[in-house]
């Protein structure tokens, strides 16, 4: 077992991939130096406003701007009656209508939120005043405010995630003990630090846009797609993120009136959206609720699980947050049939937020397997260890590493589960109810095709340019360790140009497939820099290492030499002047070998190219378990998580201390999702009450307490060239069930629906 | 609205003037007229301490405060606590030691709140310092290591 505590000095091998390198930006961080996408000092710029529909359904009739436009400062009111003349972009899959219009600032209502329409002034509190002035007259439709309206209707079966195998219904049926459950989650939201906004200049046909992204390459492509311009006429920039966790991977329509002002008034525009704009501009987590049958055998051995469950999307789009994700995958399960639905409601259309399906899946099957565990009288480790999977019985594929059971059990022993007495309610500390819960996790291996160029400079330092981004997850830190261990230098010889869409190809960051994957072609082409200076070296008259008679080189230490201390050793600068070079520049990706300039463009900004975790002959995903321990106040149901032991099988570390970090964050993430967050609707009207950071709650410092976390893990070289698996979606998966399980071993009293809240248990 | 109004902040020791609207924060002053970015807006209504500065050496959310109120003040952001030479404040490198950030986007609030809760005698434990730098919200979550990091430059203070 690897207890990975914080170490106060570093060592030489920090700098190499593996080590625990503090974070490479960190200075420009903690000094107020980053820059982030609001804060470009830019000459006459101007400010925009987005003014957002009350009404949940129904159509703008008009549109009132006279008083704004009448306002000091007010240069421009944007609403559905302009024709920005746009054209719909491209979806994930690459995919795109022939010449659809596209209208940022729409007619139809669809959701309460929606933004209608924009004012711009010359300086945000002009803006901000101009707004209120704004009069819009709408005509009204009916609208379903959730999917617990008696309107919604059971919506439709998603056919793409209906998954089955054995007889399910059969085996459930006959087996002698049953449990069966319904589990529900409510809308989440990213309530990322740094608000959407985005600051837009035009020269001539050329867009520079400063903007947050997940992914500068795709959200690039949407500006080019929407303004029928050339992508290379498109500069995204972005090398500060001020926190995505999936809300930054597109480009959306607020960037677009933002993008349309700017041109139309000939001055760079600055857009923020407000806090609370930032709940219904674009989507969180949708609400969900599935239904969990279990048959197993009186020694707790699964015989079937049967799944059926729903979440929430919008009118106009279907978007799965998946409640059979981690289902079929975390036990041994021989009949297995589950089914997921859509109930489109008037809200906007959700999104991607952290551990998507998986985390409300892992809710459900997490929390089903203790109601079992207790049915059946069993410790729920001694239940999950007897299931465990030999393979991935979905796939019918072997995994590729799966740690569980090491997870399962080292983190048992870090925190004392042995420790524990069984029934509810055994545990206490004077009037404070003592309990202790698992919850596992899991998330897919994604892989996808990056490019990265590698530049050797007459200075001896080493440049890596890379298109990635860097929201936290530590690109910069990984990047910089990768090249300095190829090349035998220390990291801060190493130069890391990331976040901007001129710069070479990448992956998302998301679906926790950026670090695998720009890091095996970050690694390829600094292996091909250093054997192009090693052929220069070797062969070129003018090189001092020509005549060692060696036929390699070897980089350590900062200095180049033969191997076995066969004449000289040089830095790379030395090298470099020796050799006459100012630079040694080397591109290269991962795609095949010839791959075409449009199957380049495609990989870098669509998801065509992305590898699932079981395309090929494995199947591949990080796995976690997670011990939580709460104390719960008899007399007012309030719940303290008091304690946290989690471990995980990511694979390989390409940096403990940032993954240590990460994993760290996905757990309070889900201690908020367990115990605070929940977006609450107005029935009458569709709006979301709570759209703030004072009533939407999230985890203050106070609400989180010492988290150990632990790594199981062995090098994955199928999952990813340099051996890591997925890191920053699986921290939050399993959190939740851990915190309503140990919740329920506290109380006696079950909690099916998220948030846990002391009325709940009261 | 057009009126302006003169006023002269005395910002990390050194003077500023500018020609601002009168409800102009001391936020927007900072970001927006004077290109002292460094302090953050998260949620600009006083519920995320991301734009936390001193204003005579106590904490204040600069999105809850007028421009115009801290004329004669001394104002201290992020960028005025590092050393002359750029060497850093004792928080701000513990918090580099300690990893207390990803994004960055709550970190200067953070440790703005972080030095003045060292001052005010508030870093006594580990629990008082989670209840004092609860007014910074860090999505990141990356509360253990803040605490390691203020614990750390409160010993040493």
């Amino acid at each position: 077992m690897t207890i990975m505590e914080p170490r106060k000095h570093g060592d030489a091998s920090d700098g190499t991939v593996g080590g625990r390198q503090t974070r490479f930006e960190g200075n420009l961080k903690v000094t107020g130096g980053a820059t982030y996408a609001l804060e470009y000092p830019l000459e006459d710029l101007a400010y925009a406003i987005l003014v957002q529909s009350t009404i949940p359904a129904g159509r703008v009739i008009s549109v009132d701007a006279e008083k704004a436009l009448a306002a000091p400062g007010v240069l421009m009111v944007l609403t559905p009656d302009d024709d920005m003349g746009l054209l719909v972009a491209s979806d994930w899959g690459g995919n795109r209508p022939d010449n659809q219009p596209y209208y940022p600032l729409p007619r139809q209502v669809q959701y309460n939120g929606q933004s209608i329409a924009a004012v711009v002034a010359e300086s945000r509190e002009q803006a901000v005043e101009a707004a209120r002035l704004i009069c819009i007259t709408y005509e009204k439709a009916p609208h379903v405010a959730s999917f617990n309206d008696t309107a919604a209707g059971e919506g439709k079966v998603m056919d793409n995630l209906t998954a089955g195998w054995g007889d399910a219904e059969a085996a459930l049926a006959a087996a002698p003990v049953q449990i069966e459950g319904e589990y529900s989650t409510p809308r989440e939201y990213h309530v990322a630090m740094e608000p959407h906004g985005l600051t837009v200049k035009w020269d001539g046909d050329q867009i520079t846009v400063w903007e947050p992204s997940q992914w500068s390459h795709g959200m690039a492509r949407s500006y080019s797609e929407w303004f029928g311009i050339p992508y290379e006429n498109v500069r995204l920039i972005s090398p500060f993120i001020g926190g995505g966790f999936g809300s930054k991977g597109a480009a959306l329509a607020h960037g677009a009136v933002a993008a349309f002002a700017s041109r139309k008034l000939g001055r760079p525009v600055k857009l923020a959206l407000t806090r609370p704009q930032n709940f219904t501009n674009y989507g969180g987590r949708a609400a969900t609720r599935q239904r969990i049958k279990i048959g197993a055998t009186e020694d707790g051995i699964l015989q079937a699980i049967v799944h059926r469950g729903a979440s929430e999307t919008s009118t106009y789009a279907d978007w799965p947050e998946q409640t059979g994700a981690a289902t079929p995958i975390l036990y041994r399960i021989e009949n297995f049939s589950s089914q997921h639905r859509v109930v489109p409601v008037n809200a906007v259309t959700p999104g991607a937020l952290r551990g998507p399906g998986k985390n409300p899946s892992a809710f459900g099957i997490e929390s089903a397997m203790e109601e079992l565990a207790y049915k059946l009288g069993m410790d729920p480790l001694e239940l999950r260890l007897k299931n465990y999977a030999d393979h991935d019985y979905q796939s019918g594929k072997p995994w590729s590493t799966r740690r569980l059971r090491e997870a399962l059990t080292e983190g048992a022993e870090a925190f004392g589960w042995s420790r524990r007495s069984h029934e509810p309610r055994s545990m206490r500390d004077g009037k404070t109810l003592i309990g202790w819960g698992i919850g596992c996790g899991t998330f897919p291996v994604l892989q996808a095709p990056s490019e990265a160029m590698i530049r050797i400079l007459r200075n001896g330092r080493v440049e890596v340019v890379s298109g990635a981004i860097d929201m936290g997850q530590g690109t910069y830190t990984i990047l910089a360790q990768t090249v300095a261990e190829v090349f035998g230098i220390p990291a801060d010889q190493v130069e890391v140009h990331l976040g901007d869409s001129r710069l070479p190809g990448s992956a998302i960051a998301g679906g926790s497939m950026l670090a695998g994957s720009i890091l095996g072609a970050v690694h390829k082409a600094a292996t091909a820099a250093r054997d192009e200076l090693i052929g220069l070296a070797l062969n070129d008259e003018k090189s001092p290492l020509r005549d060692t008679g060696a036929n390699t080189l070897t980089f350590s230490g900062g200095r180049v030499a033969a191997p076995r201390d066969q004449g000289p050793s040089l830095t790379l600068s030395e090298l470099m002047a020796a050799l006459g070079r100012d630079e040694i520049e080397i591109l290269r990706n991962t795609l095949p070998e010839g791959a075409t300039a449009q199957e380049q463009h495609q990989a870098w900004t669509s998801m065509v190219k992305v590898q699932g975790p079981t395309m090929g002959e494995y199947s591949m995903h990080s796995w976690c378990a997670h011990f939580a321990e709460v104390r719960v106040d008899e007399d007012f149901g309030t719940v303290r998580v008091s304690r946290i032991v989690s471990a995980f099988d990511c694979g390989r570390l390409y940096n403990p201390r940032l993954v240590e970090s990460q994993w760290r964050g996905g757990i309070i993430m889900g201690i908020g999702q367990a115990l605070l967050e929940e977006g609450l609707v107005d029935q009458r009207n569709g709006r979301t009450v709570n759209s703030n950071m004072g009533d939407y709650l999230v985890p203050t410092n106070a609400d989180v307490p010492h988290i150990e976390v632990i790594s199981v893990g062995i090098p994955d070289y199928g999952a990813s060239a340099l051996g890591g698996k997925g890191v920053g979606e699986v921290g939050i998966v399993g959190v939740a069930p851990a915190i309503a399980n140990a919740v329920f071993h506290a109380t006696g009293k079950r909690v099916r629906d998220l948030p846990i809240t002391l009325e709940k248990l009261i | 609205m057009t009126r302006t109004i003169h006023l002269s902040l005395d910002i990390n020791g050194r003077r500023h003037e500018l020609d601002v609207e009168p409800r102009v924060t001391l936020l927007d002053a900072l970001r927006e007229h004077l290109a002292l970015t460094g302090t953050k807006k998260g949620c600009d209504q006083g519920q995320c301490g991301a734009c936390t500065c001193h204003v005579d050496g106590s904490r204040v959310l600069s999105c809850l405060t007028l421009a115009a109120q801290v004329e004669g003040r001394q104002i201290t952001t992020i960028e005025g606590i590092a050393a002359e030479n750029g060497e850093l404040h004792p928080v701000q490198a513990a918090f580099v030691e300690h990893d207390a950030f990803q994004c960055g986007y709550c970190t200067p609030g953070q440790i703005m709140s972080a030095v003045a809760c060292i001052r005010e005698g508030h870093a006594g434990s580990d629990d008082e310092i989670r209840e004092y730098m609860s007014g910074n919200l860090c999505r990141c979550g990356a509360y253990n290591s803040i605490v390691a990091a203020v614990r750390e430059a409160a010993e040493m203070a």
